[in-house]
């Protein structure tokens, strides 16, 4: 293949080759790129695996009642999901057998939730080493003018659809960096949140040989609470991302798998 | 001109400039730009992009091979047998996920030996939980006759000898000790509990077993499987775990003598392990040099379970 093109600009303009060259922007580390997609069946893996481990005790629950003995809110929801797209089984436990492991997997699950967990964990450091080797890190941490630009953005997201309606031009208001104050806000807060998923997640694995851990989730169940609350966040982000990710284009998503962007901020070749 | 005279002579930075430093050094830098051919990128995009798709196919088949059959079935009706048959031919066969999934669960076990120190003491609380007990025998309960003429045989003993020692020696012969501790189950429910009895480690020291015995073998032969069967409980406890000072012989919970839910007369009370290593009933006690069968490792979980 081409060798020259792979090294760095100022090699390549003196060189001058007979074919045009176009400017690329660098944008995610290769670290980065794969910890990005290991992390997709790794996630998917923790939450089907970890509501199979939920069913067994779950942490959220009323009064028991008839129908749901246990006061188990996601049985609940089983039933009521099941009333609307009907079920061969225990409607209770629509939800468990479609979005889990299934009820009475408690062992499977374990041991598939610590194989993950630790893929997980491992995935993480992958993805900090990334973004540490790649400096990617400086266009993540938060800055004084996050407020006024993620208001700004906000309001941007809330005009698409009524100025798109109406065939008024709505333009975006400018980015600074790489992302803009609610991407930056997200990607900083989420592995801060993958972080305090395997913090709970060890609370709650050794809360005897790890006191000091199980005592900063306040106890066991503090801890149940948050890991819970962690894998709602994660699988919460994941729905927007996912959306505005492809609404955003074809160039955003080839740089988390390529590595570079062909939107160069102010030239012509913007994507 | 000025200001710069009004400086120390010593470079040290003022803690303002400090922070500037430290804000330039993690400040955004501009977009790293470089120019390339097209067909370069046409090619490593086409590259990794296949890299992608066939990452995507490995961990769908392996994904597949991991899950329940039930799950399976229910995903998918027509194809997983097929599936099943594919994934099989390239050696993803349900024994091979059985060994390899055992592995991720010794390996756990490992982590959870090297992070253990032995001396460190098991939390204890103030109060027990209002709540009552929740009575988790996984079969029946079993019923009084047994309490009535109980006995707990020891043996693997140094001496050789087999010993059988009624409820009133353990409890007259041995100090009491009492602890309010939480009970972790492998379910994710837990309690804190108050509990009375005598140390283990009170009676390895009157009864040393033999030399050369790491383990604990202890066995219920009352425990009733769901039918009301007689059917053996049976754990596995590392001699180290026995001797921690706050590994009991229970004979009292909530302050009066265990019920038949809670394993009257006698259960392990080991705060370091999961609900289950905890037997309840407890009718036999053998010390052994290997580590004996564990009723919920042979069906699935681990067998060290050390919290």
């Amino acid at each position: 293949m081409n060798d020259t093109a792979r090294s760095k600009p100022a090699a390549m303009a003196p060189s001058a080759p007979t074919r045009a060259s176009i400017p690329v922007v660098r944008k995610h580390h290769v670290l980065v790129r794969l910890s990005h997609a290991w992390h997709v069946p790794l996630l998917l893996g923790l939450i089907v695996t970890g509501l199979a481990i939920y069913w067994a005790a779950p942490v959220f629950r009323h009064a028991p009642t008839a129908a749901n003995p246990r006061g188990d809110y996601l049985a609940d929801a089983g039933i009521a999901l099941a009333s609307v797209f009907g079920t061969q089984g225990n409607p209770s436990n629509w939800l468990y057998e479609r979005v889990s492991l299934g009820p009475s997997h408690l062992a499977r699950a374990l041991r598939l939730h610590w194989l993950f967990a630790y893929l997980y964990m491992v995935c993480g450091a992958v993805y900090a080493l990334g973004l540490l080797r790649g400096g990617g890190w400086r266009a993540l941490l938060p800055r004084a003018s996050d407020p006024a630009e993620a208001l700004a953005m906000i309001r941007f997201y809330l005009g698409v659809i009524p100025h798109a309606i109406a065939r008024r031009p709505w333009p975006h208001p400018p980015i600074a960096g790489k992302y803009n104050a609610l991407q930056r806000g997200a990607y900083f807060t989420m592995p801060l949140v993958g972080l305090l998923a395997v913090l709970s997640g060890w609370a709650m694995h050794h809360p005897a040989t790890l006191p000091w851990l199980e005592r900063a989730f306040v106890n066991y169940d503090g801890a149940r609470v948050v890991h819970f609350a962690c894998m709602l966040v994660l699988g919460g982000f994941m729905i927007p991302h996912v959306i505005l990710v492809a609404a955003d284009g074809w160039d955003t998503f080839r740089a988390m798998v390529t590595g570079w962007s062909l939107r160069v901020r102010g030239t012509r070749h913007g994507g | 001109m000025a200001a710069e005279r009004k400086r120390p002579p010593v470079n040290r930075p003022s803690p303002g400039e400090w922070l500037r430093r430290v804000a330039s050094a993690a400040a955004e830098r501009p977009e790293e730009t470089f120019d390339a051919q097209p067909q370069w990128l046409t090619a490593r995009s086409r590259r990794d992009f296949l890299l992608l798709g066939a990452g995507a196919l490995a961990t769908a088949t392996i994904g597949w091979w991991l899950l329940p059959d039930r799950t399976k079935r229910l995903w998918l009706p027509g194809a997983h047998d097929r599936l099943d048959s594919l994934a099989a031919r390239v050696g993803l066969t349900r024994e091979q996920r059985e060994r390899q999934l055992e592995r991720v669960l010794t390996f756990d076990d490992d982590v959870a030996e090297v992070l253990y120190s032995k001396g460190r003491a098991v939390r204890t609380y103030d109060r027990p939980d209002p709540r009552p007990l929740r009575n988790n025998y996984h079969g029946r309960t079993p019923g009084p006759e047994h309490v009535v003429g109980w006995r707990l045989n020891l043996s693997g003993l140094a001496s050789g000898r087999a010993e059988s020692l009624g409820l009133e020696t353990l409890m007259s012969r041995f100090a009491r000790h009492d602890m309010n501790t939480r009970l972790v189950c492998v379910e994710g429910w837990s309690h804190v509990a108050a509990w009375g009895g005598l140390r283990f480690a009170d009676l390895i020291a009157a009864f040393p077993p033999s030399p050369g015995a790491r383990w604990a073998a202890l066995r219920s032969e009352v425990s009733l499987d769901g039918r009301g069967q007689r059917e053996p409980y049976y754990v596995s406890i590392d001699l180290e775990t026995a001797r921690h000072p706050q590994t009991l012989l229970a004979t009292h919970h909530a302050g009066a003598p265990l019920t038949l839910a809670h394993g009257a007369p006698l259960r392990l009370l080991a705060p370091m392990k999961l609900g289950l290593k905890n037997i309840k009933a407890l009718t036999n006690i053998a010390y052994t040099a290997a580590e004996p069968a564990d009723y919920w490792n042979e069906r699935g979980y681990s067998k060290y379970d050390g919290i």
